[in-house]
């Protein structure tokens, strides 16, 4: 079945590389972007899930729960269970989607490690691709042109530097300090302010908002950068999506703007 | 479950998930090299190369002593007239390496490195070949890396390096003045061997992971991606679609007389007679695709399968099952003196050698 996945995909990036003239950097960015749009509506759910918890945090009856039942967590779960019901929100509806995009995500890094085939192997398993889709020609494209402005797609993405640094390999690592950056402004813009101190969305938002750029930064730092081609644009198109419909919170941004709302809205 | 447990397994996972993707230094990442010498065999097999006896399949060294993340081996070594076994890694590093086996340190068991090249920028996965003091190295880079063998240097240099672009996958053959190169970027060129000059270069309709083979008829033959196999006259690189196949060709196409047995991946076993320019018999199809270029020893043809079989072909494509070492086999079966050696993927053992009755005669393990 994951092999069935994984073919699919190959498939779809070696047909629209073949389509646009052999540019799999240019493959891969348009390949992101129908993804983005596969998974439009789970991202929408996830925005509409995310905003319902927050605002369940500023919640009195919720306020109230937490600590009426502080030292009772099995009677807090059931009473938190009970507003989520009567208010009709699930829980999961925020984070469901995101572990729906690790799979892509790691689909998708097998995809492209088997489209550059850097072993023979490799080029084995995907001149499969091709008998598994017959809408393919894969002979007429293998190998393919991992050049892409100044990277090559099959290995992590590194400026050369006029001296050695023992823990970057490959030089100065644009593209990951990109990705990172990146997922910083993707998380901070979709991260609502939240009156309460105490508030645990907000608390788990703040520590994604730091992870996740850490984590996807080193992914892009020792991964083909092909992967950090696609983290980029995915982000960028995040954020479009965000600004699009009007939840991008921009001032999140700001440096100490975010704590300043906080003390604005509990004056409220 | 909070919400914060689940996040941070599922980046854990996601790192387990991603890590486990890269191959690193693990065996097992592509098939392995195989090659010998009329009393070793020499296996380079992931994070090692392996010298075991023929005798009776003993280890009698491992490069590097300890596996190393920045070493990996899959490409089949050479063995130098001087004796020295050269091979180059897929790990980071891109280094190719001449271990002296006549140096073999007593408390690692490993040999010394008489020399290194690390000026190419890509993974090792063709041999390379040795004429006159020099080595002829195609590299994944797209360069053909010219050593000299006898400058006396630990740390070498390109004497030539020789920009053919592509990626370089096979060994290079030569006719005594040209050597001929074959690329996956659907070319063949024919490089000078004394002035490293291009004479000519031509492109072909499919990728060409094989080495071409000359034949008895003074024409160059290769197989490709494009389902075919093509003819090339030496001299000028002009050339002609021969012969169509069902699958694609990946191995070199093996010689005897005036005839080729080639295969494709499609599992098919083809005889073709140059000559008269037409197929011995209809092609053949043992039981899975096949890679390695078929093996010929006496009146055997062998042939060995991804599906882990060896099958044995008379002249007239009858065939049979030989032996069943298991696994998948994807590298060219070798000729040891009596023996045939073989190195399957995913397989007990990393090597079994037969008699050519097909009668196992032992099984190299590492561990034992």
């Amino acid at each position: 079945m994951w092999e069935l996945f994984i073919s699919a995909f190959t498939s779809v990036l070696l047909w629209i590389y073949d389509v646009i003239g052999h540019n799999f950097g240019i493959a891969i960015i348009l390949f992101t972007i129908l993804i983005r749009l596969v998974t439009w509506p789970l991202n929408a759910q996830q925005m509409k899930g995310a905003a319902a918890m927050q605002n369940l945090q500023n919640d009195k009856d919720w306020q109230d729960i937490q600590k009426k039942y502080a030292k009772d967590k099995e009677k807090l779960a059931q009473e938190q269970m009970r507003v989520y019901r009567e208010k009709g929100i699930n829980p999961f509806a925020s984070c469901l989607p995101t572990l729906i995009q690790f799979p892509v995500i790691i689909a998708l890094y097998q995809s492209i490690t088997r489209a550059l085939a850097a072993t023979p192997l490799g080029l084995l398993q995907l001149s499969r691709s091709g008998s598994t889709f017959s809408f393919l020609d894969v002979s007429s494209i293998v190998p393919l042109n991992s050049k892409f402005l100044w990277m090559d797609l099959g290995r992590p993405e590194g400026i050369p530097l006029p001296f050695d640094i023992a823990f970057l390999p490959y030089g100065f690592p644009l593209l990951a300090i990109i990705v990172a950056l990146t997922t910083y402004v993707q998380s901070k813009l979709t991260m609502p302010a939240s009156a309460n101190p105490n508030d645990q969305s907000a608390m788990m938002g703040n520590m994604m908002s730091i992870y996740m750029p850490l984590l996807l930064g080193y992914f892009a730092l020792t991964f083909p950068s092909g992967l950090a081609v696609y983290f980029i644009t995915s982000n960028v198109l995040g954020i479009i999506q965000y600004a699009m419909q009007g939840k991008a919170n921009w001032r999140n941004l700001i440096p100490g703007a975010q704590k300043q709302q906080q003390i604005q809205k509990q004056k409220k | 479950m909070s919400k914060k447990l689940v996040f941070m397994m599922t980046v854990l996972l996601a790192a387990v998930f991603l890590s486990g993707c890269t191959g690193g230094a693990a065996r097992g990442s592509t098939w392995p090299g195989l090659t010998a010498d009329a009393a070793t065999a020499y296996l380079a097999d992931g994070p090692f190369v392996f010298a075991v006896d023929l005798k009776d399949g003993r280890k009698l060294w491992q490069y590097p002593a300890d596996a190393n993340a920045k070493l990996l081996f899959f490409s089949t070594p050479v063995i130098t007239p001087e004796g020295l076994v050269i091979v180059g890694s897929s790990g980071n590093d891109y280094k190719l390496v001449a271990l002296n086996p006549n140096d073999i340190n007593a408390e690692t068991n490993s040999p010394a490195e008489a020399w290194t090249f690390s000026g190419a920028k890509d993974h090792w996965v063709a041999a390379p070949l040795v004429i006159d003091n020099r080595l002829f190295a195609p590299n994944a880079d797209g360069n053909l890396y010219v050593l000299d063998l006898r400058d006396g240097q630990s740390t070498k240099k390109a004497l030539q390096t020789v920009p053919l672009g592509g990626r370089l996958w096979a060994q290079p053959v030569t006719d005594g003045e040209l050597i001929f190169v074959s690329s996956l970027d659907h070319s063949v060129f024919a490089i000078d061997k004394d002035t490293y000059k291009i004479v000519w270069h031509e492109d072909l309709a499919g990728a060409v992971p094989g080495a071409p083979v000359l034949g008895t008829d003074g024409y160059l033959y290769v197989g490709s991606f494009a389902s075919q196999l093509e003819r090339f006259d030496p001299a000028t690189g002009s050339h002609q679609s021969i012969q169509k196949t069902e699958g694609w060709v990946w191995g070199t196409p093996s010689l005897v007389d005036d005839n080729l047995y080639f295969a494709d991946l499609d599992g098919r076993l083809y005889s073709f007679n140059i000559a008269d320019a037409k197929y011995n018999w209809t092609p053949v199809q043992p039981d899975g695709p096949i890679t390695a270029s078929p093996l010929v020893v006496g009146d055997q043809i062998l042939v060995a399968t991804e599906s882990g079989a060896i099958y044995e072909l008379n002249k007239d494509g009858n065939f049979k099952l030989w032996s069943q070492p298991g696994g998948k086999i994807y590298t060219t079966p070798v000729l040891a003196g009596d023996l045939i050696l073989v190195a399957p993927l995913t397989a007990d053992a990393y090597l079994y050698a037969y008699d050519q009755s097909g009668h196992q005669a032992w099984a190299f393990k590492p561990e034992d």
